[in-house]
């Protein structure tokens, strides 16, 4: 039961972080069309790996493999990495601000990074409480 | 006080530099050792009535002479014949360690055991007796836990103890009639040669003699006893001698592990199972790319504030300066000529710190090695080991290390394309320009023009290796064999020590190397007296006058091609150079504001200038260091050749290409 939620999980933030990165990346050329989703290629390109990651895990999952699992919690893991760059980053941008007396809004430090980090790490949380303790056998064989 | 030295001796990765910095705190000294350019580092502790000095060995998988630091850790243990050496041994991984303990015993030094790691040993649930291991090696074995400390006080006493009061061991192996009598002979010829055996344990050289060893070969040369030696060797097969009695230690090894190890029940660790994923075939490289665009990331827009209020401090410093002091001239040479060339230079040390942070951050977690094992494919693929990658990314920092690292790179040729392309890897030094000059130019996208320059510098390096591979240096590359250390989570203590150690020297360079180039160039951009501060008429516009018809193709004015000449003392000196030359010694982003206002200067000029700046001739330190490490002016003269040719060709093609893309910015 705990692998179909996570493999849950890891699909539906695996779809929204691949569908926000691809939404960042496309804004570069069309410019940006969604609140909250600025245009940038890197920060897209970010997303897209962490959405690769947990969609892999989800995958996994769904077949039964339990190394889902350790690609779940490795998208999440990144997901929370890369969502404290983008905190760090706006927390910095509010700080020039300040030293240079510059306009900042809060509405600069809301990315898809940011905001789908605190879904993963959410779900982490729940996912640790809900935790018995269970460990992924070694696989030798594994490529 | 009674001086007792301890030499420090260990696989890589075994914690070994963890339990050194923890041992002799900041008590130390880093140099090299005498005659190659292996890092060394000795520390000093007074206990208990004595001093005890600490040698840090390279880290080492055996004491075979097949690279430099396999040479320098035994050639020291031998001539300086340390006290005690105490051998660093991973728990996690027992059995490759011992291998190297049985090479130590048989240089007859006193030996002592830290059993470190212990705590992640048992997080497996592996429990090891560490009075039965001490029992059956007849060495001292004490539990330690480098990262935290644990263990330390006990490691030190029976060192102590075990240099003032132990006997000598011999040996732990031995390896069977046969090549038992061969060394008996050998000792004996040996034996005869009463310096040989002042010098070396001749069981020892023997044994060496016998595996074929290079390094062990030459130091009978020029024996009275050598043609009997070689009498005795031509008539062996020493390939097979020295396979049988690798495989006598894994056997003696083998007979000793069951008996004091209790292997745990076996699941996934949390290293493997991040591994599984940061190691997969496809996502591997993406999310190595993703982890290094978020340095880049976090180095150029944490790094911002930081950087604002150190501009905002350099502005009142020169203003109050140019106030106190009186005659023009030593008003502009403080204001322009220091701290507009220093300051301009000073203000990118958040910066630096930031990468170095990050950079450490992921080299003590143990990801840069993972890094160098998906890179193996490519590498491979262009005709390089993946250990090759290693030296690209200590290049990250600064190309002298890197290149310095290519020596445990076994195969000549490999080691020789490693450092030739290493100048291509942008080291820390050309970071102030590209911020400089991407956060002048590019505003918001600046972080993902530094992330590109990076790119361009390891394609660079990579196609450059592909060159020379089927060029000047054909060949095969040796296969790569690495060990992955487990994950571990650093301690702010030791990542902080980390990026000191490395940024320091950043800082360092700005009051020395820097300063020496900013005063320079001042001189040149004020004289002859009475003429216009900067201008073309000074001695720096003559000179740029002349320089300039070689970078006029790339859209460089003379100004920049002085910053270019004097950026071969270090890179960093192109932004002190322009921070002089452009007078903008009094307001804090002046520099980046005179550099918009000019008109010769666009964003497309401003990237060409960034790739020639990434590419064109290594600093002269890294030139020397070339020399030193390929062993010729000719290797050299062709890296700063060739990387010139590259860096005017590939600017002339970015400058003529990117106004399509910027819009004719």
């Amino acid at each position: 039961m705990k692998n179909v939620i996570q493999g849950v999980f890891g699909a539906v933030l695996g779809a929204l972080y691949t569908g926000f990165g691809a939404l960042q990346i496309v804004a570069v050329f069309t410019g940006p069309a969604v609140p909250f989703v600025p245009a940038s290629v890197f920060w897209g390109f970010v997303l897209l790996v962490i959405g690769a990651v947990l969609l892999r895990g989800a995958r996994n999952l769904s077949r039964g493999l339990d190394d889902g699992i350790v690609f779940v919690n490795v998208g999440i893991l990144l997901s929370v990495a890369f969502g404290a760059i983008a905190l760090l980053a706006a927390g910095a941008g509010a700080l020039e601000a300040a030293i240079a007396g510059e306009a900042w809004s809060v509405a600069d430090a809301i990315t898809p990074a940011a905001y789908l980090a605190v879904i993963g790490a959410a779900g982490s949380s729940r996912g640790a409480e809900g935790s018995s303790g269970g460990s992924v056998q070694h696989d030798a064989t594994h490529p | 006080m009674i001086g007792i030295r301890i030499a420090l001796a260990g696989n890589p990765n075994v914690g070994k530099t963890t339990l050194f910095n923890a041992l002799t705190g900041s008590r130390q000294h880093v140099g090299n050792w005498p005659g190659v350019t292996v890092e060394k580092k000795t520390g000093r502790i007074n206990r208990n009535g004595h001093t005890i000095e600490v040698i840090d060995l390279p880290g080492t998988y055996s004491l075979t002479a097949y690279s430099a630091d396999e040479v320098v850790a035994r050639d020291y243990i031998l001539e300086e014949k340390p006290d005690v050496v105490v051998q660093v041994v991973d728990a996690t991984h027992l059995e490759r360690n011992l291998y190297l303990t049985t090479q130590i015993t048989e240089l007859e030094v006193p030996v002592v055991i830290a059993l470190n790691m212990v705590d992640e040993a048992e997080a497996t649930g592996c429990t090891i007796d560490r009075e039965r291991l001490s029992s059956l090696l007849e060495i001292p074995v004490v539990r330690t836990v480098g990262t935290r400390g644990e263990g330390l006080d006990d490691l030190l006493d029976a060192a102590v103890r075990e240099a003032k009061t132990s006997p000598h061991h011999e040996h732990i192996v031995g390896y069977g009639n046969e090549i038992e009598a061969m060394i008996a002979s050998l000792v004996g010829v040996l034996a005869a040669d009463k310096d040989l055996g002042d010098r070396y344990p001749l069981r020892w050289l023997a044994a060496r003699l016998l595996e074929g060893d290079e390094n062990a070969l030459a130091k009978v040369k020029e024996s009275p006893v050598s043609s009997r030696v070689q009498d005795i060797l031509s008539g062996t097969d020493l390939d097979e001698y020295e396979a049988a009695m690798a495989d006598r230690r894994y056997d003696v090894i083998a007979a000793v592990l069951p008996q004091v190890r209790t292997a745990g029940a076996r699941s996934m660790n949390v290293s493997e199972m991040i591994d599984r994923v940061v190691t997969d075939r496809y996502l591997g490289i993406p999310i190595f790319l993703a982890l290094m665009w978020g340095a880049f990331e976090l180095t150029f827009v944490v790094a911002a504030p930081f950087v604002a209020l150190i501009e905002a401090g350099l502005a009142w410093l020169s203003a109050a300066v140019a106030g106190w002091l009186g005659p023009a001239w030593l008003a502009s040479l403080v204001g322009d000529g220091i701290i507009g060339g220093v300051g301009s230079v000073l203000v990118f040390v958040p910066n630096i710190f930031i990468l170095f942070l990050f950079l450490s951050f992921l080299e003590d977690t143990g990801y840069l090695a993972r890094a160098a094992f998906i890179m193996d494919r490519l590498m491979y693929a262009i005709g390089l080991p993946g250990k090759a990658f290693i030296p690209m990314l200590i290049g990250f920092g600064c190309n002298v290390p890197g290149i310095m690292a290519a020596r445990t790179i076994e195969g000549e040729k490999d080691r020789l394309i490693t450092i030739l392309v290493n100048p291509f890897i942008s080291c820390s030094a050309r970071l102030p320009v590209y911020i400089l000059f991407a956060g002048a130019f590019f505003g918001a996208a600046a972080g993902a023009v530094v992330f590109f320059l990076y790119v361009l510098g390891i394609s660079t390096a990579i196609g450059s290796a592909k060159l020379f591979r089927h060029t000047i240096l054909p060949g095969e590359s040796s296969p790569f064999i690495m060990e992955m250390p487990p994950y571990r989570l650093p301690t702010v203590g030791t990542s902080l020590l980390h990026t000191w150690s490395r940024g320091a020297m950043y800082v360092r360079k700005a009051g020395t190397i820097i300063l020496a180039g900013a005063l320079v160039v001042w001189c040149l951009a004020s004289f002859p007296f009475g003429v216009e501060y900067g201008s073309s008429e000074s001695l720096a516009g003559s000179l740029g006058r002349l320089l300039e018809p070689l970078v006029a193709p790339l859209g460089f004015d003379w100004k920049i091609a002085v910053a270019l000449l004097f950026g071969l003392v270090a890179k960093e000196v192109v932004v002190g150079s322009l921070g002089v030359l452009y007078g903008t010694g009094e307001e804090g982003d002046a520099l980046s504001t005179a550099l918009l206002a000019d008109p010769g200067l666009s964003a497309a000029t401003a990237l060409a200038l960034m790739v020639f700046v990434l590419l064109y001739a290594p600093c002269l330190a890294t030139i020397a260091t070339i020399r030193k490490e390929a062993g010729s002016w000719r290797w050299a003269g062709f890296s700063v050749a060739y990387g010139l040719v590259l860096a005017w060709t590939l600017s002339l093609i970015v400058g003529r290409i990117a106004p399509f893309f910027l819009g004719g910015a």
